[in-house]
């Protein structure tokens, strides 16, 4: 656990540099520079979850700066809080006091979020986070803690738990269903609002998994003394595939279930394709490839790899942000108004608009089943 | 509860033992360095993490496998595995050879205590999976499937499963050359003199830096096993997970005795069950608290863990 300290201050100290370099004077003469901030785990061992997001990110930026060479050129200042609330805590307040960042796409993770936020509500400084999916940043009933500044573009996993439950079971005829956490508070809120949905005698059984864990055999045993014909895991997708190839090569046949954590294009390389075939997702996204093709190929060409889970959500919180600075808005006030304000469409054509506590109004709830290798989009769950 | 545990029994067991044994060989690490230098090498988990990212490339690359690949059978299958578990294990072996030249031999020199070598093995462990975490664009990486995982036989309950077998069955030979690598060859006593006391060997001409290499080597050769071993049982690896294997194996060795090869061979094997059972009974949540509440237990009555701590003592 020294370890995780000593990673911590050097992420710190990196963090500071990279911030010196980022405002840096710009080499465009006549170009208005305009800074932006993004908030998320780029080190550490949720750094994949970071980075892909900042790569949406980028790519938005770089087809605006393309599109308005000359007029703005938006810059990008880098916060990593390695998902972590006590890391976000100590990087926050350099974020909030730096002027120039006129509005924030982060944080990632709703841990850190809400460690982060009472500095930036303090500076008035405008967020839209990608993938914070936590109830309770946005519910009036919980002190509404993120109101004014916090925003986001993902539907609550208010309506993924509920949603996601009833994807698994759709077709089976007696459902026995065994449901497994990581012990994240996304993956533990995901089963909270699941539960109230669940019809009685269908449920055989929980578990909480530690998302280190990488020998499943226990919970293995405990899903089939359980019987259970559909299983459901809602954690994330570099726990979710080597869990389902565990329990498949057990002998398991039943149904594979997962929320919008399994869903990566990077969890369909994990396992085998036997083992995946028919695993079923939810998200409030679409992947990008499933959007267009082109896109998602435009996409790995520009940014040299292939696009991560909540990269569409990332193009679309930064799509908001961009917007606001195409009408002329270069400082934080106008930014938060604007935003506030905001309506516009998403990549896959849906509205974004924010209601008064920062939800994105009518967030549906898509499914997707993994065949031959790759998911498939199957339609909104009804 | 009972019924259901009595049902699942053995192949709760069955998993245990594979898993103890991946930590048994981890374990070996630790111990064969802290037996020669008292001295914890922290970098030893990232020399797992390095073993198990050198299997995949031999499966993945070298013998371009993919996850809708037909499985390899008869003699190709058995080149592919031999030629990855030797791979696997001279690619640890090496680095750990590397590491102790580079952060440690400087400071053992100049004399410098126990701190200063504890920092640099957390620096090491550090630049080696940072390095990795930026490789691999901070993804989980996973082996292609080179064979079918199929069920050899019936015990009770419990199916055999072939992956099973071969790390059992390999990791008790490895143990068995450890030992007789240890107890029976010059270099082998040459490591139990400088463990029991470096100035008396040095005196009587043993060439100390030789010797550390030396046990850095066999330790690194044992934990690239296990890398080879737990890339082949749950074929996904990351820059990260060094840590948590790490801190398993580092608490058996701690259990058995650290310093002490049979100490780590049965600390391996009681964590392995331990977890497994423990995770069961109680609910996965509960597995690194029992797991730990039974480590300080053991510890309260034998502090130096259950058989000592003298790599010299050791007749397996």
């Amino acid at each position: 656990m020294k370890k995780r300290g000593l990673i911590s201050v050097a992420a710190a100290a990196a963090l500071a540099v990279s911030s010196l370099v980022g405002f840096a004077p710009a080499s465009h003469a006549k170009a208005k520079t305009i800074t932006l901030a993004f908030q998320g785990p780029l080190t550490g061992e949720e750094a994949s979850v970071g980075q892909d997001e900042l790569a949406g990110m980028q790519y938005a930026i770089k087809l605006f700066n393309a599109k308005n060479k000359g007029k703005y050129k938006v810059k990008v200042v880098q916060a990593d809080d390695q998902g972590d609330p006590a890391q976000s805590a100590k990087v926050a307040p350099g974020i909030a006091s730096n002027k120039k960042i006129i509005g924030l796409v982060g944080a990632a993770y709703s841990g850190a979020t809400i460690a982060a936020l009472p500095y930036y509500k303090q500076r008035g400084l405008a967020m839209v986070s990608p993938s914070a999916t936590r109830v309770s940043i946005t519910d009036p009933a919980d002190g509404n803690i993120g109101f004014p500044v916090f925003h986001r573009v993902v539907p609550t996993d208010k309506v993924q738990g509920p949603a996601l439950f009833k994807l698994a079971t759709k077709g089976v005829s007696s459902p026995k269903v065994y449901i497994v956490d990581d012990q994240s508070a996304y993956g533990v809120g995901l089963v909270d609002y699941m539960k109230p949905t669940i019809p009685a005698g269908q449920g055989a059984g929980f578990d909480s998994v530690s998302d280190r864990t990488t020998d499943w055999s226990a919970t293995i045993a405990k899903v089939k003394t359980a019987g259970a014909n559909v299983v459901i895991y809602t954690g994330y997708f570099p726990q979710a595939a080597p869990f389902f190839k565990q329990l498949r090569d057990s002998g398991y046949t039943g149904i594979l279930a997962g929320g919008d954590g399994v869903l990566s294009p990077t969890f369909v390389t994990l396992a085998p394709a036997s083992v995946l075939e028919g695993v079923r997702l939810t998200a409030g996204t679409v992947p990008l490839a499933e959007i267009d093709a082109a896109l998602e190929a435009d996409f790995a060409k520009k940014m040299g790899k292939a696009s991560g889970v909540y990269a569409a959500e990332s193009i679309d919180a930064t799509n908001v942000f961009l917007s606001c600075v195409a009408k002329g808005i270069s400082k934080r006030p106008a930014m938060l108004k604007c935003v506030k304000a905001y309506s516009g469409k998403s990549l896959t054509g849906t509205t974004i608009k924010f209601n008064q506590y920062g939800d994105v109004a009518g967030g549906v709830m898509n499914g997707f089943e993994v065949k031959s290798g790759v998911i498939k989009f199957t339609g909104a769950v009804k | 509860m009972i019924g259901n545990f009595l049902d699942q029994f053995w192949s709760l067991t069955f998993g245990g033992l594979s898993l103890g044994f991946i930590y048994i060989l981890i374990a070996l690490g630790y111990t064969m360095v802290y037996g020669v230098l008292r001295m914890i090498n922290f970098a030893n988990s990232e020399i797992f993490m390095v073993g198990t990212f050198a299997t995949i490339i031999i499966i993945r690359d070298v013998f371009q496998f993919t996850q809708t690949s037909e499985y390899a059978t008869g003699f190709r299958l058995w080149l592919i595995l031999g030629t990855a578990l030797i791979s696997a294990m001279l690619v640890s072996g090496i680095l750990s050879m590397l590491v102790e030249m580079v952060a440690y031999r400087r400071l053992r020199r100049m004399n410098s205590g126990v701190l200063a070598p504890l920092i640099s093995a957390i620096g090491v462990s550090m630049v080696l999976s940072e390095s990795v975490r930026i490789l691999t664009d901070s993804r989980p990486v996973a082996s292609p499937r080179a064979m079918e995982k199929k069920f050899l036989g019936q015990f009770f309950d419990a199916g055999i499963r072939i992956d099973n077998t071969i790390i059992v069955i390999s990791a008790l030979i490895l143990f068995g050359i450890l030992v007789t690598f240890v107890n029976k060859t010059r270099m082998g006593k040459a490591i139990r003199a400088v463990s029991m006391n470096p100035n008396a060997a040095r005196l009587m001409g043993i060439n100390i830096d030789g010797v550390v290499s030396a046990t850095f080597l066999v330790g690194g050769l044992m934990t690239g096993a296990a890398g080879f071993f737990y890339t082949l049982k749950y074929e996904n690896t990351s820059a990260f997970i060094g840590f948590e294997l790490g801190i398993a194996a580092f608490t058996a060795a701690i259990l058995g005795g650290i310093g002490n090869i049979k100490g780590a061979f049965y600390g391996g094997l009681a964590l392995g069950l331990l977890e497994t059972y423990a995770s069961f009974f109680l609910g996965t949540q509960w597995k690194a608290v029992t797991v730990f509440v039974v480590l300080v237990l053991v510890l309260y009555t034998r502090p130096n863990g259950l058989f000592g701590e003298a790599l010299t003592q050791t007749r397996a």
